[in-house]
């Protein structure tokens, strides 16, 4: 199990970033390099990063297999209105998939693929399932989920056509002080719309605890999706509450004209959002201690918590330069 | 501060003068809670702050007694009850059994449509749906179906045997609950029975659908055993029998 190779592909986001250096301390990691659009958004210091472009598929194509990667973690998903807007956040996640998951399939030394799915990958139909495990039928209603199930179609194929293992998996909504989640966004608004006669539950993660499942998953060799979710729910209702926003009651069809005021001050609403708020959003996530070893700490209502505990702004305070200068 | 623990108020402290005022107004204003900010969903969307608030009302409409309820003390449970139309038998049945073993109890059946879904899954509802009923078996819970509604209270009516599958599956025992109520009564009951025992080990589709008929028929002889119920003004004791 030593010295294993290990590729991450969307290692300059924050989950990307955060999956890194906890593989920088794992033992079994021997090698480490990693692909993204953007740098990493902390130190690494064992891990090689090559920034290329998702689309420019020959050196994805040429880094990879140079590399030869025992295990590749596929974190280069982008959620819709989280970084960069539906339409381009489609694009990327799938000219990332094809590229890095389609290297991956020509390295020798490959055996285990883990790709970042959702939550969203379920749907929330009429009649769906109030809280889907992993057999549950896949039914994305938004455009999140359908990424999603693209995403663990490409990779299956990957695994079916290489011979090797593929994990998948489906994390409820990413929160944490800098990942970009348009969920965070738009609960850490002054004003807070929220679907008055449904209100329901939904489950999220943080960041540092996703991280930890992905470790874990590539450890032990994950061959299946799997749910993770922080233990507990909670309603938009008491997270506005919670936060001390305003909550502004919508019933429908308003949605509509909130989703574009709340694009116009900073907060778009994708419509898997608008579905969180309006459906609710949970998951079994049972499994995971019995499969991984490990299942997030921190509850989804302290997530929350967290969220409203981040500073808006952090102020630096500026050296003392007269002291400097009498020095 | 955990739910249940005693806190403790240093004396010297002039927070301890009003504590006696806080707990009343927390008694007090219990139903305003429902507007405070600390979550009380479950995973499964079950607030237990709204049912301790409306509580008050279903007790000013039944007044339930509840009887083999030792059965289910522990473990995930899968209770077959009988109903009527338009009495909502599951939601309480599943309210009084909650009540009486301390312990969250759900209930299948609740739409998905909103205002009722969301209500009634805040009340502990399920959808009738197997992997729903399967999932939250899984999970050890107990789960209250209704019986095919009949129009006469002492029948029991036909068990659907793609939602007793679910237990099935999940080798979680299903027990038979007769319950006695009437429209025009406060008086009802909920009586539990041990868990079935299968007469024959079936590998196959027929494991639920002869435990569905066994059910339908423990269920029958469970509310034979118990009777009607009267009225107690003579001459107008059918009455009772709702």
């Amino acid at each position: 199990m030593r010295g294993q190779r290990v590729l991450v592909s969307g290692m300059g986001s924050e989950l990307g970033s955060l999956v890194a250096s906890l593989l920088e301390s794992q033992e079994w990691v021997g090698a480490l390099e990693g692909i993204d659009i953007d740098p990493p958004r902390r130190r690494l210091r064992k891990a090689v990063f090559h920034r290329i472009e998702p689309h420019d598929r020959a050196r994805v194509v040429e880094v990879v297999t140079r590399f030869n990667p025992h295990v590749v973690i596929h974190v280069a998903v982008w959620e819709p209105d989280a970084r960069v807007n539906t339409v381009t956040a489609r694009q990327l996640t799938h000219d990332a998939a094809t590229s890095v998951l389609g290297a991956a399939a020509e390295c020798p030394a490959l055996e285990h693929v883990v790709v970042r799915s959702a939550a969203e990958i379920y749907g929330r139909a009429r009649r769906s399932l109030t809280r889907p495990d992993e057999t549950a039928p896949l039914d994305p209603t938004s455009e999140f989920g359908r990424m999603a199930a693209v995403i663990e179609q490409t990779a299956n194929d990957v695994g079916n056509r290489a011979g090797v293992t593929v994990g998948a998996l489906r994390l409820a909504p990413v929160l944490g002080p800098h990942v970009p989640s348009p969920l965070g966004r738009l609960l850490r608004m002054p004003i807070v719309p929220f679907s008055v006669l449904a209100d329901p539950p939904f489950a999220v993660l943080r960041d540092l605890d996703a991280a930890d499942a992905f470790v874990a998953a590539a450890r032990v060799g994950l061959a299946e999706p799997l749910n993770i979710a922080a233990p507990g729910a909670i309603t938009a209702w008491q997270a506005i509450l919670r936060g001390r926003r305003l909550p502004v009651p919508n019933v429908g069809p308003e949605w509509a004209i909130t989703r574009r005021i709340s694009h116009l001050f900073g907060a778009p609403v994708p419509d898997h959002v608008v579905e969180t708020l309006h459906r609710g959003r949970l998951i079994d996530g049972g499994r995971a201690r019995e499969i991984l070893g490990v299942s997030p700490t921190v509850t989804t209502p302290e997530v929350i918590d967290r969220l409203y505990a981040w500073p808006s702004v952090i102020h630096v305070i500026q050296p003392n330069t007269q002291h400097r200068g009498a020095a | 501060m955990a739910r249940g623990t005693t806190q403790i108020i240093p004396l010297e402290t002039g927070e301890a003068r009003y504590a006696p005022l806080a707990n009343v107004l927390r008694v007090e204003t219990n139903p305003v809670s429902l507007v405070g900010p600390s979550p009380t969903v479950d995973e499964w969307g079950r607030d237990a702050r709204l049912i301790s608030v409306l509580a008050p009302i279903a007790h000013a409409r039944w007044d339930v007694a509840v009887g083999g309820e030792h059965h289910l003390r522990r473990g995930a449970a899968l209770v077959v009850v009988n109903t009527r139309r338009f009495a909502l038998t599951p939601v309480s049945t599943a309210l009084a059994l909650s009540e009486a073993l301390g312990r969250p109890v759900r209930f299948a059946g609740r739409p998905d449509i909103v205002p009722f879904g969301p209500f009634l899954r805040r009340v502990g509802g399920l959808l009738a749906d197997p992997d729903e009923i399967a999932g939250a078996l899984r999970a050890g819970e107990i789960v209250v179906l209704g019986a095919r509604a009949s129009r006469n209270p002492r029948h029991a009516g036909a068990i659907d045997s793609a939602l007793i599958a679910a237990a099935v599956r999940e080798h979680v025992p299903v027990h038979v609950a007769a319950t006695l109520g009437s429209m025009i009564s406060r008086q009802a009951r909920v009586e539990v029975a041990a868990a079935l025992r299968p007469r024959r080990k079936r590998r196959g589709p027929l494991a639920e659908v002869e435990l569905a008929e066994q059910a339908q028929r423990g269920l029958q002889d469970l509310l034979d055993e118990l009777g009607g119920t009267r009225t107690a003004v003579p001459g107008l004791g059918w009455l009772g029998e709702g």
